[in-house]
C-alpha cells in the first residue's frame, strides 16, 4: 500500500485505530439531505410558482416531513450518552457547528408540520364535520376546534404557506448546511476541511432529494395504477440534471483543486483515493454513479425521451444519483477518518453488520419514513390534490 | 366557538405555539446544570468532581515515611533519579486507609533491569547499556557474558547498583 | 524529585510517621485539603483565556500557566509513563491518555514509526535489517497537549469540554454525550472514547494530582527526567527555564492550536 510521509509501514496512533464515526452518520446528512431536497421540490410550486410541479408539491412536502421525523434517530443510536441527548437543547455551545442541531432540526420540523397542516386544514374540517366514532377527536383536534371553514380563509392559507415556504428554504439550507460545515471546518482532518464543503452538501442534498421524489412518485403511481405526469417528471429530470452538473462540478473542483496545490493535503489524500478509498470513491462514486447518469440525464433531456423511455430513464438516473449521494456521504465521512492524524498510515474500516451503530440499524432507520409515509398516505389524501386544495363547505359534499 | 374570522385558526395556533415556547424555555432553564459557567461554557462542579478523583501514585516523597532506610540508600545512589512507584507498582495498590493491605513487590514479567537497560539505537547514551553482544560503552567493561533478565541480581542491589 | 511547584509539600523525609501516614491516608482517598499542599486555590482567576475570546499568545494573565516539556533525547521509551498513566487514571486497554512512539529515520529517508500497545511494554529490539539501514531512531512521548485554542473544545456541542483558567482541558464526565466530535477534531490523535465510561476521555496533566500539590503521574515515574512539568509562572521552574531558553518546538504547528506541550530535540519526521 502507497503510504503518506515516506512511511516504512504503516502506522496510525494507538487511539486512531478505529473509526469512530461509522454508518449512523452516513446515514445522518443522507436522511437531512433528504428532507433538505424533497422540500425544495415542494418548493417549486409553493414559492415558485412553476405549475407542473403542482400534482407533487404536497406529496414532495409529506415525504419531506417522513424524512425529517427519522433525522434525528441515527444521531441518538450513535451517542454513547443518549440519555443526555437534551444537552443539546439546554446547553447548546455556539461554537460548535453541530451545537445548532437541537434548535435547527427542532424548527425545520415544526415548520414542515405547520405548512402541511395549513395546507390540509379544509381536509381536517370536512373530516371533522362527517367522521364519527374514535376519529372524530382527533380530526377536530386537527382543526382546533375552528370547523368551518371561513370564505376569506383561502386567501390567508395561501399567503401563510408561501411565507412558510419561502422560510423554509433558508431555512432547510441552514439545516443541511451545517452538516456540511460539521466536516468542512475539521481543520484535523485534511479530506474534510473545505470550505466548499456545506455547498457541495446542499447541492447533493437537493439531488437526492429529486431523485427521491422521483422514485417515490413513480413506485406509488404504478402501485395506484394512476397515469404518469409525463411532463412533470420531464421537468423534474432536467432540474435534476442541472442540479447534479453543478454538485458534481463542485464535488471535481474541490478534489482538483486539492490536486493542483500538491501540498501537504494532496500528500495524503492522493494515497488515500488511490488506495482505500479507490473503489467508493474513485470507481463507484466518480465512474459510476456520477459520470454514467450526467451522460444519461443529458440525453434524456435533450432527446426528448416520453413515455415509458421517459419513465426507465428518469428513474435509472435517479437510482444512481441516490447512490451517488450516499457514496459521496460515506466517503467523506469515513474516508476522512481512513487518513490515521499520525499522517502515516491509514485506518481499517471493519463493515459492521449487526452491531448498534451497524449496517442493518441503518437499513431499519432508513425504512422507517417510507412505513410513516405509507402510514400518514392511509389518512391523508396526498396525491388527490384537489381535496386539500378546494375549500369543502362546512357542511362537507360526497 | 364564533368562527367569525378568517385568521381565527392561526391566532389559536399562535397561542398552541407560545405555550409551546414558554414550556421550552421553562424546560430549558430548569435542565442546565445549576453551576453552569455561562461566560465560558461548562458546568463549574466538573472541576470538583475531576479534583477528587483518588489518586493511586504517592510519589517517592509518600514512600519515605515507612522506608526511610532504602529511601536514604536511594537517593545517595545511581538510581537517585528513580520513582520507588516505577519497580513497585503504586502506593495505592500497596497502602490503603493507613495500612499496607499488599506487598509492593517488583513485578518480574517485565524485563525489570532490560527494561531500561536494554541496548538498542534509539536509546541515549550516558548509562549502563547491554546488548545480546555485551556491555556498551565506558561502562562496566567486565560484562562479557550476555546479560539476561534475572542474572544482574546476583550482584546488583537495585537500590544501590554499583557493586 | 525536583520540587518544581510553588507550594507543595516537599520531599524531605523528616516528619514524624503519624501525620506521614495521616496525610497518606488522606491522599489516597482525594480529600488531603491541607492549604500547605494547594498548588491553586478554588478560586477562579480574574481573566481566563477562552476560546470565545481573542487569543493571548503565550502570555496569558492568569496566575498559573501550566506546561508540559517533553525532552525526546532523553525518552529512553521504558514505557514506565505509559503503565503509571493507566493505572492512576483507569485508562482501559486499547486506549492511551499518554503513548510512546519510536521513530526510526533510514539513510535513504523512510521513517519507520511504531507504537506497539502504546508504548506501554517498551519495545522489542530492532531488527538487524532496519539497524543497518537506520540514520538514528529515537523515541517520543505522546499526549494531550493542552493547547491554549482547543478544537475539542470548540467543537464540542454541549460544552462537556473545557480549558480551566490554568490550562488544562477538561472533560465533563457527567455531561458528555459521546458524540466523539473532539476526537475528531484533534490534530493529535490524543482524545478517544473511554469503552469503560462511555465518555469522552484523555490525559487531564493529572489535575486531581496538581491540584494536590504532587507532578502528574507519567513525570512522577519517569526515569531519565524526560518529562518536565512545572508552571511557567514560577521562575524557578524547569519548564520556566526551558520555555525561555526558546530551543523547544510543538507539534503540528500549521494546525495553530497554541499546545502547551514542549518538544525539546525534536526531529523534523516526528508527527
Amino acid at each position: 500500500m502507497e503510504l503518506p510521509h515516506d512511511a516504512l509501514v504503516n502506522y496510525v496512533f494507538p487511539n486512531n485505530t478505529r473509526v469512530w464515526w461509522s454508518a449512523m452518520i452516513v446515514i445522518y446528512p443522507y436522511i437531512t439531505g433528504l428532507i433538505a431536497g424533497a422540500f425544495m421540490v415542494s418548493t417549486f410550486y409553493h414559492v415558485f410558482k412553476i405549475k407542473e410541479f403542482k400534482p407533487i408539491a404536497n406529496f414532495s412536502l409529506v415525504a419531506s416531513l417522513c424524512f425529517a421525523f427519522f433525522a434525528g434517530v441515527p444521531l441518538l443510536v450513535h451517542l454513547t450518552q443518549p440519555q443526555r441527548a437534551w444537552e443539546i437543547y439546554a446547553t447548546p455551545h455556539f461554537t460548535s457547528a453541530m451545537s445548532i442541531f437541537g434548535y435547527v432540526y427542532t424548527g425545520y420540523l415544526l415548520l414542515l408540520m405547520l405548512e402541511i397542516w395549513i395546507i390540509y386544514r379544509p381536509y381536517f374540517i370536512r373530516m371533522a364535520n362527517r367522521t364519527k366514532g374514535i376519529m372524530r377527536p382527533i380530526w377536530y383536534a386537527l382543526t382546533l376546534g375552528v370547523t368551518t371553514y371561513h370564505p376569506e380563509s383561502e386567501n390567508v392559507d395561501r399567503k401563510v404557506t408561501g411565507f412558510l415556504a419561502g422560510l423554509g428554504i433558508p431555512w432547510a439550507c441552514l439545516l443541511h448546511g451545517y452538516v456540511g460545515f460539521v466536516f468542512g471546518s475539521v481543520k484535523a482532518i485534511r479530506w474534510w476541511a473545505t470550505p466548499l464543503q456545506p455547498i457541495i452538501f446542499l447541492s447533493s442534498a437537493v439531488v437526492s432529494g429529486m431523485a427521491m421524489i422521483l422514485v417515490m412518485y413513480s413506485f406509488i403511481m404504478w402501485r395506484r395504477r394512476e397515469p404518469y405526469d409525463f411532463p412533470m417528471i420531464r421537468k423534474l429530470m432536467i432540474s435534476l440534471w442541472i442540479a447534479f452538473v453543478l454538485d458534481w462540478a463542485l464535488e471535481m473542483l474541490d478534489l482538483v483543486h486539492v490536486y493542483y496545490r500538491r501540498d501537504i493535503d494532496w500528500e495524503e489524500i492522493g494515497p488515500l483515493i488511490r488506495g482505500p478509498l479507490f473503489w467508493t470513491y474513485v470507481v463507484g462514486q466518480i465512474a459510476i454513479t456520477s459520470f454514467i447518469p450526467t451522460i444519461l440525464l443529458g440525453y434524456t433531456v435533450l432527446s426528448r425521451a416520453w413515455g415509458k423511455k421517459l419513465l426507465y430513464l428518469a428513474n435509472v438516473c435517479s437510482f444512481l444519483l441516490l447512490a451517488q449521494v450516499l457514496l459521496m456521504r460515506f466517503n467523506v465521512v469515513i474516508g476522512g477518518q481512513l487518513i490515521s492524524k499520525s499522517g502515516r498510515g491509514f485506518v481499517d474500516y471493519e463493515w459492521d453488520f449487526l452491531g448498534k451503530e451497524g449496517l442493518f440499524t441503518m437499513m431499519a432507520i432508513f425504512a422507517a419514513p417510507f412505513v410513516v409515509y405509507y402510514i400518514i398516505s392511509r389518512f391523508l389524501p396526498i396525491f388527490d390534490g384537489d381535496m386539500a386544495e378546494r375549500p369543502g363547505k362546512a357542511s362537507g359534499h360526497a | 366557538m364564533i368562527n367569525s374570522s378568517p385568521r381565527s385558526h392561526l391566532y389559536r395556533l399562535g397561542i398552541l405555539l407560545a405555550v409551546f415556547f414558554v414550556v421550552a424555555a421553562v424546560a430549558r432553564q430548569w435542565a442546565t446544570p445549576a453551576s453552569w459557567n455561562y461566560r465560558d461554557w461548562y458546568r463549574t462542579d466538573a472541576l470538583r468532581d475531576t479534583e477528587l478523583l483518588p489518586l493511586a501514585y504517592g510519589g517517592n516523597e509518600s514512600c519515605n515515611g515507612c522506608h526511610e532506610k532504602a529511601g536514604q540508600t536511594m537517593r545517595a545512589r545511581e538510581h537517585k533519579g528513580l520513582s520507588c512507584e516505577s519497580c513497585h507498582g503504586a502506593l495505592a495498590d500497596h497502602v490503603r486507609a493507613d495500612k499496607k493491605f499488599a506487598a509492593a513487590k517488583v513485578d518480574p514479567s517485565r524485563g525489570q533491569c532490560l527494561n531500561c537497560h536494554a541496548e538498542d539505537i534509539n536509546k541515549p547514551r550516558g548509562f549502563p547499556l547491554f546488548s545480546k553482544e555485551g556491555a556498551i560503552g565506558k561502562f562496566v567493561p567486565k560484562h562479557k557474558e550476555s546479560s539476561e533478565t534475572g542474572r544482574c541480581l546476583k550482584c546488583h542491589d537495585p537500590h544501590d547498583p554499583k557493586t | 524529585m525536583e520540587n518544581m511547584l510553588p507550594n507543595t509539600s516537599d520531599g524531605s523525609v523528616d516528619g514524624d510517621h503519624d501525620s506521614r501516614r495521616e496525610f497518606l491516608k488522606h491522599l489516597l482517598s482525594g480529600t488531603a485539603t491541607a492549604t500547605v499542599l494547594m498548588v491553586f486555590g478554588p478560586g477562579v482567576s480574574k481573566v481566563s483565556a477562552s476560546h470565545n475570546q481573542p487569543r493571548q499568545g503565550y502570555n496569558i494573565q492568569t496566575e498559573h500557566e501550566f506546561a508540559y516539556v517533553i525532552d525526546v533525547n532523553r525518552c529512553i521509551g521504558c514505557g514506565n509513563c505509559v503503565r503509571a498513566c493507566a493505572r492512576e487514571n483507569a485508562v482501559p486497554p486499547g486506549v492511551f491518555r499518554t503513548w510512546v512512539e519510536r521513530y526510526v529515520v533510514t539513510n535513504d529517508g523512510h521513517v519507520y514509526v511504531e507504537s506497539p500497545d502504546g508504548g506501554r511494554e517498551g519495545f522489542e529490539e530492532i531488527n538487524a535489517e532496519l539497524r543497518k539501514a537506520a540514520k538514528f531512531s529515537l523515541t517520543v512521548p505522546k499526549m494531550c497537549n493542552q493547547c491554549m485554542d482547543p478544537p475539542c473544545v470548540q467543537v464540542c456541542p454541549v460544552g462537556a469540554r473545557f480549558r480551566t483558567p490554568e490550562g488544562f482541558i477538561l472533560v465533563d464526565n457527567d455531561h458528555c454525550l459521546g458524540c466523539a466530535y473532539c476526537v475528531q477534531a484533534c490534530p493529535y490523535g490524543a482524545t478517544f472514547i473511554n469503552p469503560v465510561k462511555k465518555v469522552s476521555d484523555k490525559c487531564t496533566w493529572c489535575y486531581h494530582r496538581v491540584k494536590k500539590g504532587k507532578l502528574p503521574a507519567c513525570v512522577t515515574v519517569c526515569p531519565n527526567k524526560a518529562r518536565l512539568f512545572g508552571d511557567l509562572k514560577d521562575p524557578e521552574s524547569e519548564v520556566t527555564k526551558i520555555f525561555k531558553e526558546d530551543k523547544w518546538m510543538i507539534l503540528k504547528p500549521a494546525m495553530d492550536t497554541v499546545p502547551y506541550c514542549f518538544y525539546v530535540g525534536l526531529p523534523r519526521e516526528v508527527i
